[in-house]
């Protein structure tokens, strides 16, 4: 590579071997034949927004390049971009190609109006298919072509749809044909997925190429996710609306999406165990009781949304909401039954309802299909049936061959091929065969060139009391090989920015909105009953590894530190170290061994897989638990847990490793702690996840207490528990002699000056009690305060002297208590809680 | 023929049930045949809410809500139904197969009546390769439709055995095809799947049997329960006709019919949720009585 200068140099000296650079990589770069290029034209010309873009990007030295790429997918890292291919446990990080796919502010609009003018009418036809009827009955479209569609949802038939419409987000997978124009290649009515990685590759690509990305005035996107707010708010039937985003749960394959979006948006990411129907309304459980939930944006499949009229085996939905819908009570977004729309049956009949219902031509062409439950189009299949695709017509993909994608019938076996065709002729509703396309590539970065790639664009378009607008951008999947007919997040593919380039400078905005119209609100929103039980398991996982990891440690210092085992004589100092191991042992953190291997112990109470109390369990357990948050915490936070966890699982073998890995992790766990105490908004959230902490803490501290501070302990173990509550400084300057048992257990267990004792975690438990919202009808104190008053009370008239262990014994089991009234209380219908269940049985 | 029927559904739960959630359709339908006279329905512990419609299929679907803390549930139901009906023989002329399936291809309507809604998979009946080839040998090139379904009906009651101790309500059609035995409803999911495997329109129907038989007749299998078999559309002309796969009868005056619908997802006569039982018993009883 060329030594060009570095930031310091002149823009024209840089310039000469960025030209070099660029017409070396459009010489390197070979279209694919036969198909259209984004980047060349015919002619082998860069077209000129793409002239523009590597101009300024062939200015940037190739270490330069390759430092903002890297800052990128660190971004991606950091910020946790993930998705989860179907059947996977565990997440992947977001590929995302370095180069955006850039479109031509003329052709955009094109595209748009081609987009907008589809959206609307799928919306016609379903308000058609779920109301009148008139298109089936008059034969513009078949009614088995419908009736096929697992989407079309029976119970629905009727209802209308409350907010009066049924598509409030569409999408539309499109590619650029052989002949140049855009074509759609299929439809997204159900739950469109990818406007949140769309987001996140706009806010990561224009971050690492700032000034590029303003120099090319790229299209905003912040004013569509805007105007999509703003139109599900208007939607709804009372002002100030409360909306939800359903999910199916953290183990979806676009989770991270979900939590993204609901953040941007300030919606509620809600599951369904969250929601309840009461009355003719759908509700959400939270902290303050039942409150009304006005609008649901869902992730989750029509089918899955209502076990009581819809299927009945799934737990992602809420029984009874079929039944709000019909009684007007909620807006559901997108209506359920919206995705019988997706089917590709019906696209060959899509020209001719445009003509009907609208009134004008069908803008964007499909990709052509025809629907084999009709003689004539099933004829011409099975004619010509090598130059065709076979899919299945509902999207279900082609029965009885397995995969999801098209079967192409010239690559079957002979005995295949005739099956297929025979499966056709008999039930030929169940199949369309569609044209074989090749679709326009796009130049991606690979080891310091451009490679032409095919690509599937997909646009959104939200429905707003003005008509549909359109995101100016999208969520691009740029294959990794030459097939483009099988884009798939699961197949190896990495997704692009999408850049409409405008010919003129764009308005800058942000989903920040005007001042002067909104009102100002000091605490956000309700907190769901479901997120107030992961917060409160965060606050304990973390401490409870906190805990594990000073036990650790404690059992590895002495060992360390041969003379002052000496000093002491071996027998106290062994007694010591097997109360710690049998304490790490009764905590699921080591196996039960032969007490003379504390080195074993420790390194299996670090990071065991198989314990479910060593510390690497239990920060993983909070990475679970952190995981369904993720909209409620700061992506830092995140980032801590995840460090954590990842380095915790680094193998380290002696003492030494051991030790300095308990050492790295409490500073993480500090400084997560000083995240949340910083940076958290001191509404309900933070108190549960501080009382997880606290309740933990005192429980933990107690049972220190009691192993090591019972009533013979002597000054090795005294010396122990000092070291477990971090209070070996403030004991030897306020006694000045050595650990004695009474001023120790004071200090550990009825201090409340001190932020280490068992008295201090319980007033600060009482304080966060009695600030949360009370459910109480009957006027009587609550439970879980009822326990921490009477706890800070005997806490608080307690004398070291009388504090013996059957007393502190007392006090563990009253903490314990106090910790599962909170959850008792608070999240009745949390994952411990009993739930719904069906009646079964062949009634 | 006019009968009463008493059907009592009894859960049994382990722990305290809070709070229940129940859709119940255990009024007979008028048409097809029969003519519903009288109908009630007492339910303990009595629901805080009731409300009745009609659903898709026509069937009237009671939504009940209880809120009263409860260890068992106990829903009884009275009907009182004049059954007229006037099937078509085995063998009568009918029209050929294949051109029944082109017919409910190109139906017109998406209405709960029209074929087209009963020759697709739906949640408990796939459609299966060996199932359709099962069930093809019943039909030859050009054979009229009601003999292919008639042999169909009368192949699965000598190939299956009837054991009700085989399947529970979740087990799959598949497992059921292969080991060749279950109850009433395995039998008309498997006749289902094979009628739509060949395009053929196929409805599940859940109803009930006269308990006793006329004199001289043999008690029915599945008289003391409620009992499930096939609606076939036999094209325009013939409509809908009625095959008893687990007793190789045409449906005429024994059959009582509850309700109509894709299959036992559609018209499970009690269906709900339930907060909080651990275990739950249940147990059904049924009397059909002639009225004379």
């Amino acid at each position: 590579m060329t030594a060009s200068g570095g930031q310091g140099n002149s823009q024209e000296s840089r310039a000469r071997p960025g030209q070099r650079r660029m017409a070396q990589w459009a010489r390197d770069y070979v279209r694919l034949p036969g198909i259209p290029d984004e980047f060349l034209a015919e002619d082998g010309a860069p077209r000129p927004v793409w002239a523009r873009f590597f101009d300024a990007f062939a200015a940037l030295s190739p270490a330069d390049i390759e430092r903002r790429f890297a800052s990128a997918d660190r971004h991606l890292r950091e910020a946790g971009v993930t998705y989860r291919p179907h059947g996977d446990t565990s997440d992947r990080i977001w590929p995302l190609s370095h180069l955006p796919l850039i479109i031509d502010a003329a052709d955009w609009r094109q595209l748009a109006a081609g987009v907008a003018q589809r959206a609307q009418l799928l919306e016609m036809v379903l308000a058609d298919l779920y109301g009148d009827g008139r298109l089936v009955a008059e034969g513009a479209i078949p009614a088995a072509a419908i009736a096929g569609s697992s989407e079309y949802l029976r119970a629905v038939s009727g209802i209308k749809p409350p907010g009066g419409r049924y598509l409030h987000l569409y999408a539309a997978d499109i590619g650029r044909g052989p002949d140049g124009r855009w074509w759609v290649l299929g439809d997204r009515t159900q739950a469109p997925s990818g406007a949140g990685y769309a987001l996140e590759n706009r806010l990561v690509l224009s971050r690492a190429f700032s000034n590029l990305y303003k120099s090319m005035n790229v299209e905003r996107v912040a004013p569509f996710f805007e105007a999509f707010r703003d139109s599900l708010r208007a939607s709804a039937d009372r002002d100030e609306p409360r909306i939800g985003l359903l999910t199916p749960g953290a183990f979806s394959e676009t989770y991270f999406e979900h939590a993204t979006l609901a953040r941007y948006l300030g919606f509620l990411l809600v599951e369904g165990d969250d929601l309840a129907v009461s009355g003719d309304r759908i509700h959400i459980r939270t902290v303050a009781g039942l409150k009304r939930l006005d609008v649901l944006l869902r992730r989750v499949d029509s089918n899955m949304l209502d076990p009581l009229e819809l299927d009945a085996s799934s737990y992602l939905g809420v029984p009874g909401l079929v039944e709000v819908l019909r009684k007007g009570g909620a807006v559901v977004a997108n209506m359920p039954g919206s995705g019988v729309m997706e089917a590709r049956a019906l696209l060959g009949f899509l020209p001719n309802l445009c003509r009907r219902l609208l009134s004008e031509d069908l803008m964007m062409p499909h990709i052509a299909t025809w629907w084999c439950g009709q003689k004539p189009a099933r004829e011409e299949v099975l004619s010509r049936f090598d130059e065709f695709a076979i899919e299945g017509a509902y999207g279900r993909g082609v029965a009885d061959f397995p995969g999801h994608g098209p079967v192409l019938p010239g690559e079957l076996s002979a005995a295949d091929r005739d099956r297929l065709k025979d499966a056709i002729g008999h039930r030929g509703i169940d199949y369309v065969g569609q044209e074989l396309v090749r679709l326009s590539t796009t130049p991606v970065w690979e080891n310091g060139r451009i490679a032409p790639r095919p690509f599937v664009l997909r646009v959104f378009a939200a429905a707003t009391p003005n008509g549909w607008t359109v995101l100016p951008g999208g969520f691009c999947r740029i294959a990794d090989r030459a097939d483009a007919r099988a884009v798939s997040m699961g197949d190896g593919a990495v997704s692009a920015d999408v850049w409409v380039v405008s010919d003129k400078a764009v308005a800058t905005s942000t989903l920040l909105p005007a001042v002067d119209t909104v009102r100002i609100r000091r605490i956000a929103g309700v907190l769901p009953s479901r997120a107030a039980d992961n917060l409160f398991w965060l606050g304990r996982y973390l401490e409870r590894a906190e805990a594990t990891i000073r036990l650790i440690r404690a059992l590895c210092t002495p060992l360390r530190d041969p003379a002052r085992a000496n000093a002491t004589g071996s027998t106290p100092a062994m007694h010591s170290a097997e109360r710690i191991q049998r304490m790490l042992v009764t905590w699921g953190a080591a196996t039960q061994t032969a007490r003379t291997n504390p080195a074993k112990v420790a390194l299996e109470a670090l990071q065991s897989e198989e314990k479910f109390g060593s510390a690497l369990s239990l920060v993983r357990s909070a990475q679970r638990t952190a995981t369904s948050l993720r909209e409620r915490l700061s992506p830092d936070a995140w980032q801590v847990i995840t460090e954590m966890a990842d380095r915790l699982a680094i193998e380290v073998h002696d003492d030494d490793g051991v030790v300095s890995a308990a050492e790295l992790t409490l500073q993480e766990l500090a400084s997560f702690a000083g995240l949340a105490q910083e940076n958290m908004n001191r509404a309900a959230g933070w108190r549960f996840l501080e009382m997880g902490r606290r309740a933990e803490r005192a429980i933990n501290t107690t049972r220190f207490a009691r192993q090591f501070a019972y009533d013979e302990a002597g000054d090795e173990d005294l010396d122990v528990l000092l070291t477990l509550v971090d209070c070996q400084i403030t004991y030897r300057s306020r006694y000045l002699v050595q650990p004695l048992l009474t001023p120790v257990r004071d200090l550990a267990v009825l201090d409340p000056y001190n932020p280490r004792s068992v008295a201090f975690q319980v007033a600060a438990l009482n304080e966060h009690i009695a600030a949360l919202p009370s459910l109480k009808e009957h006027g009587l104190i609550e439970r879980p305060q009822r326990l921490a008053v009477a706890v800070e009370a005997m806490l608080t008239t307690a004398e070291a002297g009388s504090l013996d262990v059957k007393t502190l014994f007392a006090l563990e089991q009253d903490l314990l208590n106090l910790a599962d009234s909170v959850g008792l209380h608070y999240f009745p219908h949390g994952p411990n809680a009993s739930r719904p269940e069906k009646l079964t049985g062949l009634a | 023929m006019i009968y009463d029927i008493r059907h009592v559904t009894t859960y049994s739960y382990e722990t305290q049930v809070s709070f229940a959630r129940c859709s119940l359709r255990l009024e007979p339908i008028t048409g097809d045949g029969q003519q519903l006279v009288s109908h009630s329905v007492e339910i303990r512990p009595k629901p805080a809410e009731r409300t009745a419609r009609r659903d898709f299929f026509g069937t009237l679907t009671e939504s009940v809500l209880i809120e009263t803390a409860h260890r068992s549930l106990r829903i009884d139901s009275r009907s009182r139904v004049s059954v007229a009906r006037q099937p078509p023989l085995r063998d009568a002329a009918s029209p050929p197969w294949e051109g029944v399936r082109d017919n409910a291809f190109e139906a017109l309507s998406l209405d709960a009546t029209s074929p087209v809604g009963y020759v697709f998979a739906s949640a408990l009946v796939p459609v299966l390769r060996p199932v359709t080839a099962y069930a093809s040998a019943s039909f030859s090139p050009g054979g009229g439709i009601l003999a292919g379904a008639a042999d169909l009906m009368r192949r699965i009651r000598s190939d299956f055995k009837y054991d009700p101790k085989a399947t529970v309500i979740s087990t799959p059609l598949r497992d059921v095809f292969e080991k060749r035995h279950g109850v009433c409803q395995d039998f008309a999911h498997v006749m289902i799947a094979g009628l739509r495997g060949l395009g053929l329109p196929a409805a599940y129907v859940s109803g009930y049997l006269r308990t006793i038989p006329p004199p001289g007749q043999p008690r029915l299998q599945g008289a003391d329960a409620t009992h499930a078999w096939v609606s076939v559309w036999c094209g325009s002309e013939l409509g809908w006709v009625g095959f008893d796969p687990t007793n190789d009868l045409m449906v005429a005056n024994d059959h009582i019919i509850l309700a109509i619908g894709r299959d036992f997802a559609d018209v499970s006569p009690v269906d709900g949720i339930i907060v909080g039982a651990r275990k739950q018993k249940l147990s059904v009883a049924v009397d059909v009585l002639p009225v004379d």
